[in-house]
């Protein structure tokens, strides 16, 4: 049964959002016994609501509320009011990720030291390394049945996966396969295995993919310990004279204002509206925003280097068949600077269906060549470029100085310039991936410039020392002992790889030192 | 270049009721049958010319010799329902086939959507992209088009699959060439 709260009641750990980071968060809080409740701004729906619809779907999950964009990034001309595409609705973007479940690799803990100082970026080690956190990633994996860990068996490769290993074979490739993913591969935890059906981005309607929607929310809720209240959209955070947060004030579903007092505040609601959330909560005794001492609220945003390649071919390839991103080159993710560039990058499947792959293709272009590329719609293959972005502490976000929602909060904006690592490992990508789908006859390739950002991270940090970023090692933000940190925005460095397993396994770790912490009662 | 698409539908879900209305749309044109364009023009408030002409120039956006006329119908129908109930949009596209006309009379001596040689249509096309008319019609055209179950089969994409239980026993591995 899921609890009922009241506003007064001082006792509760308010968290914002549930997604990958609230939604586990919530789940393991409630599992201990601590009282939950979750505000989530977005509306509940069920998974019987999913629809194997592209266009649907994309209007009923995507986070649509206004925000602006700006800098040299290709989105804010391509998608400035879209600059990133995140989900809206209880389960955050658990709804529609493509359940890639990657760890970070050793080194991209330690890009300072790493990497060394690189002009214009604004890099740090993470406090903590992958030996502290590889307990949690194993106990993530074995919550979310991610396919290659712990035995549980690989999905099968599709046609599309097919294509993509038999080129990285031609050109001496070695570490591809289907990728770890977040969906059964075999019946496993009460759920369906994976039916190949194409649409995991719209929902999957067989439930195989992991997801804090219909997982972690629902198991919170039959703790008795946790409240999930839809439609309600955390305007403020507030704190007493001493300087610790006592609540939240937020609009509820009938847009009237409430206060829910708390005992203890967890921010989960993205890299981009976290920081918004703290900056809009300054006051006098905070007037940079809560948290924000260092100043770093909202800077080092990052959103990985992306791009898309799509090969041409002359024989079948349908993409669209089956899981649609099970299938990974692993080869550039490591750290070889011979490249020209810092950090690694992955090539990950990424099939749309006809309905998005036609209208998302090369925006603004129209005409015969254009066509010609939906005239080959079967024989297309399409690989990602995923790589690590560096930190800059002018990429940010920011409070707009003008523009406000319905609630009058101040949107935000997100500004990010392209470092010059950057645009030298999305070459190397375009290069790469043109010459893998070559190797085994595609015609043409036609090279996609990013999408709004689906992976968000950094705008909170993690640091060792607080005036180097927000949040302690336990994403504990280093001001205000009760207010935490539970998303992608905690993250030090963006990795090559997809972050919502690294999102799962710190709110795991986060979720024993918050118990420990209210046991002891430091908090 | 704008990912023009993207704005027009954070535009239309933001102020909500596009599925609906543009659903309803396709569907009510759909029924209509062989009069289509005639009843469609009709309710547009744009001449049948204009409409015509309309038709012509998304079909010039979005060239697909395996589709007829019917498809592209359909996709220019939400964008006529607009210019029906709003006079900035009927003004705006009726300047903007004017333009078209105007351009290829100059060059060929006739209406855009009489002129039988593409390269002169596509030529007209060229001195107005990325205009207000332009991005309009490319815009709010586009997901009408390629959103058409009816036209996904013409391209080989078999759309929904979970009602058939995916396609792991249909074909999601059959791949033969490699």
């Amino acid at each position: 049964m899921p609890a009922k709260f009241d506003f007064n009641d001082s006792s509760v750990v308010v968290i914002v959002g549930s997604g990958a980071g609230g939604g586990t968060l919530a789940n393991e809080l409630a599992k201990k016994g601590i009282s939950v409740v979750v505000l989530e701004a977005g509306k509940r729906m069920e998974l019987t609501e999913f629809k194997n619809d592209e266009i649907g779907m994309f209007g009923a999950f995507t986070w649509f509320d206004p925000r602006t964009s700006s800098g040299s990034w290709y989105v804010a001309k391509s998608s400035p009011d879209l600059p990133a595409w995140t989900c809206k609705l209880v389960g955050g973007t658990t709804v529609h990720w493509g359940a890639c479940a990657l760890r970070f690799q050793e080194h991209e803990f330690k890009t300072r030291t790493r990497y060394g100082a690189i002009p214009g970026a604004n890099l740090l080690d993470w406090p903590i390394d992958l030996n502290e956190l590889a307990p949690y990633y194993d106990r993530a994996e074995l919550r979310m049945g991610v396919t290659g860990t712990h035995g549980i068996p690989r999905l099968p490769a599709s046609n599309h996966g097919k294509v993509l290993f038999a080129g990285a074979k031609k050109i001496g490739y070695t570490q591809y396969m289907t990728t770890n993913m977040a969906i059964n591969s075999v019946p496993r935890d009460g759920r369906a295995s994976c039916q190949q059906t194409g649409f995991c981005v719209q929902g999957c309607t067989f439930g195989a993919k992991w997801s804090t929607l219909y997982i972690d929310v629902p198991q919170a809720e039959a703790t008795g310990k946790a409240e999930v209240r839809a439609e309600s959209q955390v305007l403020r955070i507030e704190h007493d004279a001493a300087g610790k947060v006592t609540g939240v004030v937020y609009a509820d579903r009938a847009g009237n204002l409430q206060r829910q007092k708390a005992r203890i505040v967890a921010v989960a609601g993205n890299s981009i509206e976290s920081p918004r959330l703290l900056l809009n909560s300054a006051s006098t005794q905070f007037p940079q925003g809560l948290a924000n001492s260092s100043g770093q609220v909202g800077r080092n945003y990052m959103r990985h280097v992306t791009s898309t390649v799509f090969g041409v071919f002359d024989k079948p390839v349908h993409m669209y068949r089956g899981t649609a991103q099970s299938g990974i080159v692993m080869d550039e993710a490591r750290l070889d600077t011979n490249r020209g560039f810092v950090g690694g990058y992955n090539l990950e499947l990424l099939p749309q269906g006809l309905p998005s792959f036609a209208t998302n293709l090369l925006p603004g272009e129209w005409g015969r060549d254009r066509a010609s590329v939906i005239d080959n719609y079967v024989n297309l293959a399409g690989v990602w470029i995923i790589g690590e972005d560096l930190a800059r502490e002018t990429n940010r976000i920011t409070l707009h100085p003008e523009r406000k929602d319905k609630y009058g909060m101040p949107i935000p904006n997100v500004h990010s310039d392209d470092h010059p690592n950057d645009l030298a490992m999305q070459n190397h990508g375009f290069q790469q991936a043109d010459a893998l789908y070559k190797s085994i006859g595609a015609k043409r390739t036609v090279h996609h410039l990013p999408f709004p950002s689906t992976h968000n991270m950094g705008t909170n940090r993690m640091s060792e020392k607080p005036q180097d970023g927000v949040v302690n090692r336990f994403g504990q933000s280093h001001d205000v002992k009760n207010l935490f940190v539970s998303d992608g925005s905690q993250f030090t460095s963006s990795g090559g790889e997809n972050p919502t397993l690294t999102i799962v396994a710190l709110a795991l770790r986060q979720s024993e030192y918050i118990a420990d912490q209210m046991s002891k009662g430091a908090i | 270049m704008r990912h023009m698409l993207l704005r027009e539908l954070v535009s239309k879900f933001s102020r909500r009721g596009f599925l609906r209305g543009s659903a309803a749309t396709v569907a009510a044109v759909a029924v209509s049958g062989t009069t289509l364009l005639a009843s469609a023009a009709e309710t547009a408030g744009l001449s049948a010319e204009d409409s015509r002409a309309l038709l012509k120039f998304t079909r010039d956006l979005f060239p697909h010799d395996r589709l007829h006329d019917s498809f592209y119908a359909k996709a220019i129908a939400p964008l006529q329902d607009e210019a029906a109930k709003d006079a900035a949009t009927r003004k705006l596209l009726a300047g903007g086939i004017a333009q078209l006309n105007a351009s290829t009379m100059a060059s060929a001596g006739k209406p855009f959507a009489d002129v039988p040689d593409e390269s002169v249509r596509v030529a007209a096309i060229k001195q107005i992209e990325g205009g207000a008319f332009f991005d309009k019609v490319y815009n709010s055209t586009m997901t009408p088009l390629y959103n058409q179950p009816e036209l996904w089969p013409k391209f080989g994409y078999e759309g929904p699959s979970s009602a058939q239980g995916g396609y792991i026993n249909r074909g999601f591995s059959d791949i033969d060439w490699l």
